[in-house]
């Protein structure tokens, strides 16, 4: 894994895409994690009950897809220290997600380099089930 | 027509039924103990390939010294659900979203404590009607008192659209 530095960084750079495909086995593990009995999110009766075409993910789930693309980035130096993002449209297993982000401001804070970021998740039709901002931290080359 | 959405959001507000009592109250939720078996679980249900996650011999030559886990692990823990502030608005509610802070970081053997209250109450009203916002603030903390991660988490209820 090669290390990112603050040095490598300009605004408006383009982080991603990490492109994600989560299936229906990888909602159910990811439930069975968790432990939720919430009907959405475990049965296509109790979804479709609601409105839903079937069993939805959550979105903590989809926000940790979210989060993946962000530790990539910033690496085993770098730091996630926020992340805030609304869960706008629901997603399906199986739908095709972009999981992307733009750095929108770069600032040394108390003597760490940190990068805000513009984030979302845009499915294959082209809408943004997740979007937020984040903040990370940077380290200096040498 | 930003007058107008204000004074709806004043009215529901001023008109809602729910418990004012139990706002900005703070209470302990319970306690979770970290395995590393959970993290890899988890890790691995959401498709992650950072071996810091996976792989405890390449993790014991990180900075961290040994695995620990993503950010958002703390979504995996059982805990008590919290003071309700019975919100009875709408049909239906979701997770509208959160907001996360990242502090110290969750390793495996660590036990997570949990304290949560209700921060606010609130209405927004768009195009498509008013909805009213809960946020539940939950701080976790490791057993030696050292903040790990402090989430807000906003459930909205509203009218199931015609």
């Amino acid at each position: 894994m090669s290390q990112l530095y603050i040095e490598d960084v300009d605004l408006g750079d383009d982080v991603g895409p990490l492109l994600k495909e989560p299936d229906r086995a990888q909602l159910d593990a990811y439930v069975k994690a968790w432990g939720t009995t919430t009907g959405r999110f475990v049965s296509d009766e109790a979804a479709q009950a609601e409105g839903f075409t079937g069993v939805i993910l959550p979105g903590n789930m989809s926000m940790g897809l979210l989060a993946q693309l962000l530790t990539n980035w910033v690496g085993l130096e770098g730091k996630v220290k926020r992340l805030d993002v609304d869960f706008r449209r629901s997603i399906l297993p199986g739908d095709k997600l972009n999981c992307s982000g733009i750095v929108t401001d770069i600032q040394i804070v108390d003597e760490e380099n940190q990068v805000t970021l513009d984030v979302y998740i845009e499915t294959q039709k082209g809408e943004r089930a997740l979007q937020g901002t984040a903040l990370v931290v940077l380290p200096n080359k040498g | 027509m930003t007058t107008d959405y204000q004074e709806e959001e004043r009215q529901v507000m001023a008109n809602l039924d729910y418990d004012r009592s139990v706002v900005g109250v703070e209470v302990e939720v319970g306690h979770h103990e970290v395995t590393k078996e959970k993290i890899i679980e988890y890790a691995e249900a959401l498709g992650e390939t950072n071996p810091l996650y996976l792989d405890e011999e390449f993790a014991k030559g990180t900075p961290y010294g040994g695995i620990i886990a993503p950010p958002l692990f703390y979504n995996m823990f059982s805990l008590a659900s919290g003071l309700d502030p019975k919100v009875n608005f709408g049909t239906t509610g979701f997770d509208a979203g959160q907001h996360a802070e990242f502090f110290e970081p969750v390793r495996p053997g660590d036990t997570i404590y949990a304290t949560s209250e209700i921060s606010s109450v609130y209405a927004k009203t768009g195009r498509t009607g008013t909805m009213v916002f809960t946020v539940r603030r939950t701080s976790y903390r490791n057993q030696n008192g050292e903040l790990t991660t402090v989430v807000e988490r906003r459930n909205v209820r509203r009218d199931i659209r015609k």
